[in-house]
Order: C-alpha cells, then structure tokens, then sequence
C-alpha cells in the first residue's frame, strides 16, 4: 500500500461523501431554488474530487499515453466546472423571470 | 378517413407480426448473419479496409449505399420541417414595427411602418419579446462553445479508430449552434449562420456523399466502390478506402450540423424567426 493508493482513497472517499450530500439535498430540501443549490454546488465538487482520484489512479503505470488519459480526465473536471454551475444559474433564472417566489421559513414543503 | 387510415395501420401491423416469425430466432448461431456475414466483417475488415473500427467500416463502407439515404432521410426532415412551419411575410400584411436597441445603453428605438434603420454598429434589431441574456450564461457559453465544436470535428475525423462519425459529429455541431441561440438570441444564431447557409449545407452534404459515389462510378467501378480512389489520391486501393470513408462522413456530418440548426430554428420560433414563441 504506498501513498499513492491512500491518496486516491481520500480523494475518491470524499468525492463520494459530496456526492451523497447532493442526492440527499435534491430529496430533502423544501423547494425548487435550494433544490438546485446542492444539484450546482455538491455535484461539481463531488465529481472534480471523483474525477483527480481517476486521473491519479490512471497514472499508477506512468507513461506518456497513461499521462494523456489522466489530462483528458482533468479536461472533463475542467468543462464539468464550467458548464454545470453556468447551467443551474441558468435554471434559476429562469424560475425566477416566471415568477415563482422562494421558499421562507414556516412554509409548507413544495 | 380515419377509419380507412386505422385500418391500413392494423392490417399493415399484422402482416408484419406474420413476417417477423420468419426471422430467424434471437442470437440463432446457424442464422445466415452468424455463419458468414459477421464473421467476416470481424476477420477481413482490417485487411480490406485498413480501419479498425468495424462499426464505421460497416456503416460507411458495406452498406453505405444504406448510410446514403439515411443521410437523405434527415435531410428531408429538415426541409419538411421548413415547409411546414416557416412562415414569411406576406404583402397585404401590415408593415413591420421594428426595434432597435443600442448596445451600450440599452435604450430601445421603435421605428413603425416598415422604417429601417441603416446597419450600424451601435444598434442592434431585436425582436419584441426580447429579453436581456444574462451575462454569466453568455459568458459561460462563449468559452464553451469553440470546445465544443473542436470536439465535434474529432468525433467526425476519428470515427475510424473510436466511436463517433458523421452522425454523432454534425449532432455535436449542431448543437454547439443552438447553444449560441439559447444563451444568447436567436437573432444572432441566425445572423452567423443565416437560413439561406443552412439549406445550402444540408443539400450539400448530401451531395458530397452521393458525388463520391458517382465519382467511383465514373473511375470505372461500382457506385460508392472507393477502391476507386486509388488512382486520385495516389495511394493503395485499401487506404483509398480509408479516405473515402472519411469524405462521405465530413458529407454526412454536414447534412446532420445544417439539419439540427434548422429544425431548431423553425421549431423554437414557430416558423417567425423571431424571439420567444
């Protein structure tokens, strides 16, 4: 067991405990705007996490083609970083030019 | 009518659920597609036509003269779409309120019966249901999209070494254009790729599919044969293969991109053009 392994773990551990945040929030939260909070928020953490574990693990046998795969992986985080956040501010503006108000405290769940 | 439509349908049904008992049984290995079909195209594609990837070889290769008209089938569904939907301007229609909007300020100019305002580069036209794009969207989708359609060309020049194509390629492209009409307004999808460009590239990649198996059939073999290349492209019958391949994919990655772009257009605007539905 070298370093490299207990590094990936954490990092693969972690990403899993985010994303696990992130499907219990989707289910949890009371309405339509703090639903997409952890859909924005959790996932792209979860998956940047998920996706340095892979990219690590994929260099385990190091070399030059193993190096492209890991950078094609970070690629991924990169795109993920950029359009997931974009994508759910884009949701929640559409919400709110149709006029849907935010959830307050003492409201019933919707 | 429709009595006479329900019972084509069912008796069309029927006569097909007859046929299918025909069909030799499900993964049957003595079935005339196991025992020499499938086992060739496994075994003598590499040698025939030196591309890995055997579903493109298949594809774009032993049936394209199938590929060929499914390229042909979503070309006509973009210019059904455009016939049923488009609407243009009519003469004894009113003349056309415009509104002009000046970039810097925002202050919006209407101009009424059919006035025009010389093209300039402070103003803008917009459409009366416009509304402002927001600027994290446009920014976001600006970085996005030149990635997007650089990955769009990889998965049309690999699909003979990985999965992809002329098909999932043009989709790629397609929507790399669509996306610029989300983030930011139709108007402007269509000012950098304006209706006329469309239908032109649609109709034109099918042609560079169907010109490049004429262009074999003039080389003195079969239609779409494109060993026939050889001599053009100075290289082997087998590599020639390889690159006509590639050609009738750019063809059909071109139909595919103008297509999308098309149906999008006339779909989310209701046939106007214009903003909002």
């Amino acid at each position: 067991m070298d370093i490299m392994n207990i590094i990936v773990c954490v990092l693969l551990f972690s990403g899993l405990f985010f994303l696990t945040g992130g499907a219990v929030g989707i289910l949890r939260f009371p309405d339509f705007y703090s639903r997409l909070h952890p859909a924005g928020k959790l996932d792209t953490l979860g998956s940047f996490l998920a996706m340095t574990a892979f990219a690590l693990f994929n260099l385990h046998h190091f070399s030059l083609g193993a190096l492209l795969t890991s950078l094609k992986i970070l690629l991924i985080v990169v795109f993920i970083f950029l359009a997931s956040p974009t994508a759910t501010h884009g949701i929640v503006d559409a919400g709110v030019r149709a006029g849907l108000a935010p959830w307050t405290k003492g409201e019933k769940r919707r | 009518m429709k009595i006479i439509g329900l019972i084509i349908t069912v008796v069309t049904g029927a006569l097909l659920f007859y046929a299918a008992g025909d069909f030799p049984a499900w993964s049957d290995p003595a079935s005339p597609a196991s025992t020499y079909l499938s086992p060739h195209f496994i075994e003598k594609t590499m040698e025939e036509t030196s591309v890995p990837n055997i579903v493109t070889a298949v594809l774009a290769d032993y049936r394209s003269f199938d590929t060929m008209f499914e390229t042909a089938v979503i070309f006509s569904a973009g210019v059904v779409c455009f016939f049923l939907l488009r609407i243009s301007r009519r003469e004894d229609e009113e003349p056309e309120t415009r509104y002009y909007r000046h970039v810097l300020t925002g202050v919006t100019i209407q101009l009424k019966e059919g006035h025009k305002m010389p093209p300039s580069a402070d103003f803008e036209r917009i459409d009366s249901m416009w509304t402002p794009p927001d600027l994290i969207i446009k920014t976001g989708c600006r970085l996005l999209i030149p990635f997007v359609q650089l990955f769009g060309l990889y998965v049309i020049a690999h699909g003979h070494h990985s999965p992809g194509g002329g098909f999932q390629g043009g989709v790629i492209l397609g929507a790399s254009v669509i996306l610029l009409a989300i983030s930011h307004d139709l108007r402007t999808a269509v000012r950098r790729m304006s209706e006329k460009l469309i239908g032109i590239l649609c109709a034109a990649g099918v042609l560079i599919y169907a010109c490049t198996g004429a262009l074999c059939l003039l080389l003195k073999l079969n239609f779409l044969d494109y060993s026939a290349l050889a001599g053009i492209l100075h290289v082997d019958p087998i590599t020639a293969r390889s690159h006509g391949i590639l050609m009738v994919e750019i063809g059909v990655g071109i139909a595919v991109l103008a297509t999308m772009i098309w149906i999008y257009n006339n779909i989310s605007s209701a046939g106007r053009y214009r903003q909002g539905l």
